[in-house]
């Protein structure tokens, strides 16, 4: 290994484990005036996740299905209006643009409306997931369904290929990179969106765990809930790289320079 | 000619919404009228409540704004003093990709309860969430430019100070505002978030008190989420103005 191999990975961890033990020792307490009732030190986080661990689990899972019955949905819709787009550019634009307002709206606001829709329990914070995540599916794959190699889409009609094949043949292997920046823009998205229509209107799931803890003041509980919303966001996004190389494997953007 | 296609969808959905909720309450009578009340009682409502909506509007954009400015010049900040010292890099930038994975706003209550002060909390939840996409998207922009522009500005003898006002910086230009872009409607989002949760002004009071009272005042509410969506939409074509008036001003000089 080199020198230079070592540094990429011991210098961010021993910053990281620097910031922790600053924290344990409570240097940023002193530095911002705040008590330890209102920022919990690294170990007692630790012990209220071991405490806790089983409802942890449980919530985690609410929240996991949330996102990812959301983020299904919403790519889902996303994909299918990409594709109504492409076969009618006329009017396709236009409709985009409709979507790309809806991109710019506040999640915030629509949890409430979600509520009253789809209830209380999973399906309405999984309806602010679907549209949380729409827009950025519906732009990318329109986006891979359209920005072709130059001249491909000439070849293929001077073959006097049908519109089908070329949709299957060209258009959808070339969106699939496009594809999978959608799904990991989304997985963050879904995951926030999950977690911020759960602090109103619920009963379970880790942003319920994380609002309820501050508001009974269990500081130490609420960041419990934080460390796991990270881990899930991490996994998630991990997961779709692996699949990413996976299912890529054929694309350039994949190939090692030999 | 493109205009109107869109002014024709925008129509049309109006058009789908009146009839969807015309529907609804012709079925039923009072507990649909939240679900979707009509297009033009909505209308109304912005229209009667303006001063009111201005009011709280401007509070909620003021607020998002400062922690949008802050956040964005600490995240610009960041990201040069990383291109300027590769161990400033190695040491923050797997931690700004880390970020962007995990669900950064879900911090919010946490910081509300630590500084209990509902704008502070605003400004501070606003900042942090432009801070991430800010830097990583500046960041990436200053490394962007090649290494011929800068060696050739090092022949003409040129300063460290030089080369990050004549080249890196306006190089970086459209990596900025591809960041600035996405973090502005975060922004009206966190401020809104904090809002509801407990600010005394903004946006997020009025969808709040609304919501208190229930399906009399269903066309208020869905008011109220209009025009914070409005708000939303705002952030980001004003960002995309001040683009436009900065690429034009760079290709001048």
């Amino acid at each position: 290994m080199t020198w230079d191999k070592m540094m990429r990975i011991f210098a961010p961890a021993v910053a990281g484990i620097g910031f922790l033990i600053l924290w344990q020792f409570q240097a940023f307490h002193y530095l911002l005036g705040i008590e330890i009732y209102q920022l919990p030190v690294p170990t007692s986080i630790a012990e209220a996740i071991a405490d806790n661990l089983d409802v942890m689990l449980i919530y985690s899972g609410v929240t996991l299905a949330e996102a990812i019955s959301g983020i299904l949905i919403g790519s889902g819709i996303g994909f299918f209006i990409a594709i109504i787009a492409t076969i009618f550019p006329k009017w396709g634009a236009g409709g985009l643009l409709v979507l790309s307002a809806l991109n710019a709206v506040p999640i915030i606001a629509l949890a409430p409306i979600m509520n009253v829709w789809f209830g209380s329990g999973i399906a309405g914070k999984s309806a602010v997931v679907t549209i949380a995540t729409m827009a950025a599916m519906a732009f990318n794959s329109y986006r891979g369904l359209n920005d072709l190699a130059p001249f491909s889409l000439d070849l293929m009609k001077s073959y006097g290929v049908s519109r089908w094949k070329i949709f299957f043949k060209l258009r959808l292997p070339n969106s699939v990179p496009y594809l999978m920046t959608a799904f990991k823009i989304n997985v963050t998205a879904g995951m926030m969106g999950a977690i911020i229509s759960e602090f109103f209107y619920s009963s379970k799931g880790l942003g319920y765990l994380i609002s309820n803890s501050v508001k009974v003041a269990k500081m130490s509980q609420g960041w419990a809930g934080i460390c796991f919303a990270a881990l899930i966001g991490i996994l998630l996004y991990t997961l779709i790289t692996i699949f990413e190389k996976f299912a890529l494997k054929w694309h350039s953007s994949q190939q090692a320079i030999s | 000619m493109k205009k109107t296609r869109i002014l024709i969808v925008f129509l049309g959905l109006g058009l789908l919404w009146e009839s969807i909720a015309w529907y609804l309450n012709l079925n039923k009578e009072s507990e649909v009228s939240t679900k979707l009340p009509y297009l033009h009682s909505v209308l109304n409502s912005i229209f009667q409540e303006r001063q009111l909506l201005w009011q709280e509007s401007f509070a909620t954009l003021l607020n998002a704004g400062t922690g949008f400015v802050l956040g964005a010049f600490v995240g610009i900040f960041i990201a040069v003093i990383m291109s300027y010292s590769k161990l400033a890099e190695r040491v923050t930038f797997p931690y700004l990709i880390l970020a962007q994975m995990i669900p950064v706003l879900g911090l919010a209550p946490i910081i509300f309860g630590i500084v209990r002060n509902g704008d502070v909390a605003r400004i501070i939840v606003s900042g942090y969430i432009t801070f991430f996409p800010v830097s990583v998207n500046m960041l990436s922009g200053l490394n962007s430019v090649e290494k011929e522009k800068k060696d050739l500005i090092f022949t003409y003898a040129a300063n460290k100070f030089e080369l990050y006002r004549k080249l890196l910086l306006p190089a970086a230009l459209p990596g900025l505002f591809s960041g600035l872009k996405i973090a502005a409607p975060l922004s009206v989002t966190a401020a809104i978030l904090v809002e509801i949760m407990g600010a005394n002004s903004g946006i997020g009071i009025l969808i709040l008190r609304s919501l208190y009272y229930g399906s009399s005042q269903a066309a208020n509410f869905w008011a109220n989420v209009m025009a914070s969506a409005w708000l939303g939409i705002l952030s980001y074509i004003l960002i995309i103005s001040i683009e436009r008036l900065f690429s034009r001003w760079t290709k001048i000089a």
